[in-house]
């Protein structure tokens, strides 16, 4: 899948490239003043999804939205800023905030009109760089350790011991033992992977800001063990998450580390969801708060009747319509009363209510620096993985 | 008369204005017949390489990408770039990747041409089936490599069992290199067989009929005719390999996105230039230098057809 991707934003990339060299592909006639453009990162949803639908109901009075569908949002958002052909909502991944606002690609959106009361903490927090608010969110996800039941329950394993690592890997070594496999995850050397790999460095007690400690080192033998031991696929070093959720699902792996997305696949197919353990137990690991924003890009030729429009889009996309969107994403939703009302749409997401409320950001505290920390655990969790 | 005087001052000033028109007219048509395709070379080729070059010579991050004034930096990205060891390593994987790739595909591509030179029964057809590496998308040739060689379910390691071989842990670190060139020859000998077959059907057959009344065996027949007549097709199948492996992206970033020993100058560059892979923080100027490089690089390869052709003119 992230194959496919990849292609698709080079594709993507090099025609918005050509579109601005040669500043005539027609883009600035089809932007009436009455059409807002939203780059939209989902573009596995089509015009039929309910996804398209929660849009279209968004769609300030006289106004049309039309989706620019990217499965990488950030390569053209930035390209478009720079044109100064930029859409007038745009959808980022909320790790790539901070250098969205450092590169002036996106607005105030308090100042823009935007509504910013009434969500949890960790929404605003993530959508903040320096004290403004620059990103708002309809839901977040975040990651849980799934299992199926009936094999722990052939292999005699009460889920209930999993407290922290030693617990876990008992577990996982029972499940192998009885003839089954372990544990998938992703370990990709990306962004992604790092995802994965954060419950386990905040587990052993990790710090963001000191990215070489021992916690780092035990978060990383804990995996590369699973890996060298067999535990674990060896493709896990590859897999995207999306790859690592198949190899559970067609494999007799007895647990996932996978986000809440999978939620409702999980719960189709019987299986349960286990916090992330600490290494040395006590409360569950601290797992970080993923998913995608909302911003309002920047022009350099203002038009604030558009402006007012796009925030009133926003409005109603964490609002007036917030229930029907994170449902449509498969997020929590970013408000405590619209999440507690999508419990009761979707029993199988309140699993997810105590890991989303303890879910952290992870550029809250190091805002662009985060980067480098990032590219930092990639580089060595891939060597570890591939037993160097 | 009437028509005599008013058709004189015409003639003169259409003698005038034709005198200046003759004089460079064909030269105007000719610029005017080459002028679409200079403007072509200028729009989607020159500006594009200027465009890189200038690139590399001005410090870009994000911000200074977006507001457009990054600061000159003259060569320093080139001594960055070029005094870490990571570029080093990246270079000698990236020759091995290349060289190693070419001189297998060209052996068993020539070895392929030669045999289906024969003109047997269904040697089109089975020609025809060796194309295939080249027809697929890279992504669906790159995906179904990678799930060849996966190390715990893959076919590669399951046939290796059969032979009581271990299995081995293809897109390890260490191994990945070697993956991604078995992947990449498989894929670039349908491009060596096609251009090899078709050299080999402009050599003479009588040839071939001489030396066999000479009493030349088919090893001989194929050192003394078939390879120094193929000269001019080889060189300019080798050149032609060696650009298209050398930019090779696809294939190494579908199968590992190139980890380990797998990064190539065009991966790193890849990752560099679009935040990919472990390079979170995008790095439009170190990609570009490495871009240039790989350009330089290639021109390097591209001065040596030239001579090794000219050579072969003159001899």
């Amino acid at each position: 899948m992230n194959n496919v991707k990849i292609m698709k934003a080079l594709a993507s990339v090099s025609a918005l490239a050509l579109c601005s060299g040669l500043s005539a592909c027609g883009s600035k006639s089809a932007q009436d003043d009455k059409t807002l453009t939203f780059l939209d990162g989902y573009s596995q949803y089509n015009e039929d999804t309910p996804w398209a639908k929660a849009i279209r109901e968004c769609a300030p009075d006289g106004y049309t939205v039309e989706r620019l569908l990217q499965d990488e949002t950030l390569s053209p958002l930035t390209t478009s800023v720079r044109e100064d052909n930029a859409p007038d909502i745009s959808m980022i991944d909320v790790t790539v905030l901070p250098t969205v606002v450092d590169a002036g690609m996106v607005v105030d959106l308090e100042a823009a009109g935007v509504d910013t009361t009434g969500f949890y903490d960790s929404i605003i927090d993530s959508g903040k760089v320096d004290g403004v608010q620059y990103g708002i969110s309809y839901g977040i996800n975040t990651l849980g350790l799934y299992y199926k039941p009936d094999i722990l329950e052939k292999a005699g394993v009460d889920p209930a011991s999993i407290t922290d690592w030693d617990s876990l890997n008992a577990a996982i070594g029972k499940v192998v033992d009885a003839g089954y496999k372990g544990i998938t995850f992703s370990g990709i050397a990306t962004e992604e992977g790092v995802f994965q790999y954060l419950p386990w460095f905040w587990g052993a007690g990790g710090d963001l800001s000191k990215p070489d400690s021992q916690a780092a080192q035990d978060a990383r033998d804990l995996l590369a063990g699973w890996v060298s031991k067999g535990w674990a696929p060896k493709s896990s070093t590859t897999n995207n998450q999306s790859a690592a959720w198949d190899v559970f699902l067609s494999g007799d792996y007895g647990f996932s580390e996978m986000g809440s997305w999978q939620a409702k696949s999980a719960s189709e197919n019987g299986y349960k969801i286990l916090s992330i353990p600490s290494k040395n137990g006590g409360e569950g690991a601290p797992v970080p708060a993923g998913g995608e924003f909302l911003v309002l890009p920047y022009h350099k030729t203002a038009n604030d009747a558009k402006q007012k429009a796009a925030a009133e889009f926003v409005n109603c996309m964490t609002d007036t319509n917030l229930l029907a969107v994170a449902e449509a994403a498969g997020y929590l939703a970013s408000k405590e009363d619209v999440r507690q009302q999508q419990f009761e749409d979707e029993p199988y997401m309140k699993e997810w209510e105590d890991p989303a409320e303890h879910a952290q950001g992870r550029t809250t505290k190091l805002g662009i620096k985060y980067e480098s920390v990032s590219s930092g655990f990639a580089q060595k969790l891939q060597s570890a993985l591939n037993g160097k | 008369m009437n028509i005599k005087c008013n058709s004189s001052p015409t003639v003169i000033t259409r003698q005038i204005s034709t005198s200046f028109f003759y004089r460079y007219r064909s030269r105007l048509a000719a610029f005017g017949f080459a002028a679409p395709l200079i403007v072509y070379l200028l729009l989607f080729y020159v500006s594009p390489l200027v465009q890189n070059v200038s690139m590399s010579l001005h410090r870009y991050t994000r911000r200074t990408f977006v507001t457009g004034d990054a600061p000159f930096t003259g060569l320093d990205v080139y001594r960055e770039v070029v005094s870490s060891s990571e570029f080093w390593v990246t270079l000698g994987q990236t020759l091995v990747f290349v060289f190693a790739s070419i001189a297998v595909q060209y052996a068993l591509g020539l070895a392929l041409a030669v045999f289906f030179n024969q003109n047997f029964r269904l040697s089109g057809f089975l020609r025809g089936i060796f194309l295939v590496p080249w027809l697929l998308p890279p992504m669906v040739s790159g995906t179904t490599w990678q799930w060849m060689m996966d190390a715990d379910n893959g076919i590669l390691n399951r046939f290796l069992g059969l032979f009581g071989v271990g299995p081995v842990w293809w897109l390890q670190a260490d191994n990945s290199l070697w993956a991604v060139i078995i992947a990449n020859i498989w894929l670039g000998i349908p491009f060596n067989l096609v251009i090899l077959y078709s050299g080999l059907q402009n050599i003479n057959g009588d040839l071939y009929e001489a030396a066999s009344i000479d009493g030349c065996n088919g090893w001989q027949r194929f050192w003394r005719i078939t390879f120094p007549l193929l000269r001019p097709v080889t060189l300019i199948t080798l050149m032609l390999g060696f650009v298209y492996t050398l930019k090779t992206v696809d294939i190494i970033w579908l199968m590992t996105q190139g980890t380990g020993t797998s990064q190539t100058l065009a991966t790193w560059a890849y990752a560099l230039a679009f935040a990919k892979g472990s390079h979170m923080t995008i790095q439009y100027s170190e990609a570009s230098v490495i871009g240039t490089i790989l350009i330089l690089v290639a021109l390097v390869f591209a001065f040596v057809y030239l001579w090794a052709q000219k050579r072969e003119e003159e001899a």
